[in-house]
C-alpha cells in the first residue's frame, strides 16, 4: 500500500499536537487522517472504522494511550493494526510497559519529521 | 483530621509536656538539675521559634489564594502558548500552500523551513505537560501548608492589602476576568 492510500488515526489531547501530526503526515503524502482527543473517543471511532495505522499520545485522561493500546490489542477486530506511541514519557519503565502491551513503535516528544517517517516505515514496511 | 494535622497536634502536646517537665525540674533540689533544665529549655525554645516561623507564613495572609492564583496564571500560560502555536502554524500552512506554486529550489527550501516550524511547534505540548506537573505540585504544597499553618499558626491576621499605586500593579489579567479592547474603549469614552 502506498503512503497516500493509508488511513491513519491520530490521538492526542492537545489539539495543537494533532495539527502538527496532521501537517507532518501530509508532508509524507498521507492525507487520509482521522483524529480523536481522548482514548475513549478514539476507541469508539476505531471500532467503527479500523485504520491502517494508529498514532497515539500516552498522557491523556481518563483513558490513557496505554489503556487504548491494551484495548486495541485485546480487540480481535483491531489487534493487527500497527500502533505507534508518541509521547513525552521517556522513562525506561514507560517504554517497557508499552512494549509489553504490544506497541509497534515509540516516538519521544519532541520529535522531527524524519523520525516520524522512519517509524511509520518500520511498522508499515509495505508502504515504502 | 488528616495525618499532617495529627502530627502537628502530637508535636504541640509534646511541647506543652516538655514545658511542664522543665517547670517541675526547676522545683527540685537536686544539684544536677541545671544541666538537664538548660538542655530541655534549649529544645523548648527551638520548638517555639519553629512554631513562630511557621505561624509567620500566615502573615501576608492567605497562602491559599496565592497558590490558586499562581496555578491560574500557569494555566493561562498554557492557553496563551497554544494560541501562539496555532498562529505560527496558520502562517506555516500559508507558506506551504504558496510553496506548491514555487520553482523547485525555492519550493524545497520553503518546505524544509515549514517542516522545521511544525516540529518546533511541539514545544507547546511539552511545556503544557510540564506546567501541568507544576500545578499539581503547587496544589499538594498548598494543601500541606494550609494544614500546617492552621495547626501551628497564631490567630489569623488581617490580610495585607496593597494600597495606592501598588494596588494597580496586577500584571496581565486572566482571560476570564479581562476586558477586551472594545470594553476598554467604551470605558475610556464614558469617562469625562
Amino acid at each position: 500500500m502506498a503512503l497516500k492510500d493509508m488511513r491513519v488515526f491520530i490521538v492526542d489531547d492537545y489539539t495543537t499536537m494533532l495539527r502538527i501530526l496532521r501537517n507532518l503526515l501530509r508532508q509524507l503524502d498521507i492525507n487520509n487522517v482521522e483524529e480523536a482527543t481522548n482514548g475513549d473517543m478514539a476507541y469508539q471511532m476505531l471500532q467503527k472504522s479500523p485504520p491502517d495505522l494508529i498514532i497515539s499520545d500516552w498522557n491523556m485522561a481518563p483513558v490513557t494511550g496505554l489503556d487504548l493500546l491494551r484495548k486495541v490489542r485485546a480487540d480481535a477486530k483491531l489487534r493487527h493494526i500497527p500502533f505507534i506511541m508518541v509521547t513525552a514519557e521517556s522513562k525506561t519503565e514507560n517504554v517497557i510497559a508499552a512494549k509489553q502491551a504490544g506497541v509497534s513503535n515509540y516516538i519521544v516528544k519532541p520529535f522531527n519529521a524524519e523520525t516520524l517517517r522512519a517509524k511509520i516505515a518500520s511498522v508499515c514496511p509495505a508502504t515504502v | 483530621m488528616d495525618s499532617s494535622n495529627g502530627s502537628v497536634s502530637q508535636l504541640m502536646n509534646a511541647h506543652g509536656y516538655l514545658d511542664r517537665v522543665i517547670r517541675e525540674l526547676k522545683t527540685l533540689e537536686s544539684p544536677q538539675k541545671n544541666t538537664l533544665v538548660s538542655v530541655l529549655q534549649y529544645l523548648s525554645d527551638h520548638i517555639r521559634v519553629t512554631r513562630d516561623e511557621i505561624g509567620a507564613l500566615r502573615a501576608g495572609s492567605s497562602n491559599a489564594p496565592i497558590f490558586s492564583s499562581t496555578a491560574d496564571e500557569l494555566e493561562e500560560i498554557v492557553t496563551e502558548t497554544a494560541r501562539a502555536a496555532n498562529r505560527i502554524m496558520d502562517a506555516a500552512e500559508a507558506i506551504e500552500r504558496a510553496a506548491a506554486d514555487a520553482e523547485p529550489p525555492l519550493a524545497n527550501a520553503l518546505m524544509d523551513a515549514v517542516t522545521s516550524i511544525y516540529e518546533a511547534s511541539a514545544f507547546q505540548d511539552i511545556t503544557g505537560q510540564r506546567i501541568a506537573k507544576i500545578v499539581g505540585a503547587l496544589q499538594a504544597m498548598e494543601s500541606n501548608l494550609t494544614s500546617l499553618v492552621a495547626a501551628f499558626g497564631p490567630p489569623e491576621e488581617e490580610a495585607l492589602v496593597a494600597e495606592g499605586d501598588a494596588a494597580l500593579l496586577n500584571g496581565p489579567q486572566l482571560e476570564k476576568n479581562a476586558s477586551n479592547q472594545s470594553d476598554i474603549d467604551a470605558l475610556f469614552e464614558s469617562l469625562v
